[in-house]
């Protein structure tokens, strides 16, 4: 199949308007930025070369899937012992608190793997439970009780650390 | 069903805003040919367009000395010419010459035609004066 103009410019959109979310969403998976960035590159260099991002009908939900994909196999290539780094930001947080920021990623961390994806992909994705569901091969309810749990989770974590959203 | 607390909290998670990765660095394959194939094209170019200068150049610059050669050589024929008799000269007459012979002779001769700065005298004039006993 050959690329045109058309397609490189609607990979390089989607690439500006999803990349944060999806490497977001990588950074959840394998817990280091390096690594997450490589995933996400993968997928984009691959939809390049191949240019069959055409054939899927949801696209954000099918960049989703291939990201997940490329950092799982990448996972299973090492351990998954790799310590949180501290100074990696995952997120640029409101009013420069950059605590805050620290703390959330910690609270994500804590998480177990399946909670923190359903998280960040209905959060920061902005994919429905359907979506979620699809991606993950899980039943809606499922993503929903999951999402519900880790939100409470993520509340508590951060409520224990600090008060500022309540406040702010 | 999420709770006004569930809504809040969420509204406040997304308040963080997932860090950009890093530009896409590639070249995309069909721009990378053609413009490998742009970028030999522009070399092949400009080392053809050296080449051809040079080699104008050098052919100008051999065709004027050997019109001037040729100007010279028929100067020399009737031996007026008062420059230092050279190798490329003598080639040059030799080239013009019917004979070898009549070439040495032109040389002889035109040897004899270099006039002899006022006040100086020649020693070959001087010696061939002079009656050597043997």
């Amino acid at each position: 199949m050959h690329r045109t103009d058309g397609n490189t410019a609607e990979i390089e959109s989607l690439y500006r308007r999803h990349g944060p979310a999806l490497l977001l969403f990588a950074l959840a998976i394998t817990g280091e930025r390096g690594r997450a960035q490589d995933a996400v590159h993968q997928v984009f260099l691959s939809l390049i070369e191949k240019g069959s991002l055409s054939r899927a009908v949801d696209k954000k939900a099918y960049l989703f899937a291939c990201v997940r994909n490329a950092a799982l196999n990448e996972d299973k290539l090492r351990d998954r012992t790799t310590p949180l780094d501290p100074d990696a930001a995952w997120f640029s947080p409101p009013d420069r608190d950059y605590a805050a920021e620290q703390n959330l990623r910690r609270a994500l961390d804590a998480l177990p793997d399946d909670q923190r994806q359903v998280i960040v992909l209905h959060i920061w994705g902005e994919l429905t439970f359907s979506q979620i569901s699809d991606l993950l091969g899980l039943s809606s309810n499922t993503v929903a009780s999951r999402y519900r749990y880790a939100l409470a989770k993520l509340r508590d974590s951060m409520f224990a650390k600090e008060n500022s959203y309540v406040n702010s | 069903m999420s709770t006004p607390d569930d809504e809040r909290f969420e509204v406040y998670l997304k308040q963080f805003r997932p860090l950009a990765p890093e530009p896409l660095r590639t070249v995309w394959p069909g721009h990378r040919a053609r413009r490998t194939f742009g970028l030999w094209t522009s070399i092949a170019a400009a080392a053809a367009i050296l080449v051809m200068g040079v080699l104008t150049l050098h052919i100008r610059s051999n065709r004027a000395r050997v019109t001037e050669s040729v100007r010279n050589v028929g100067n020399s024929e009737h031996f007026v010419d008062d420059r230092p008799l050279t190798i490329w000269s003598a080639n040059a007459l030799l080239a013009k010459a019917p004979s070898f012979k009549a070439m040495v002779d032109d040389m002889a001769f035109r040897s004899q035609t270099i006039p002899v700065p006022k006040g100086k005298r020649s020693a070959i004039a001087i010696l061939g004066q002079e009656k050597i006993k043997l």
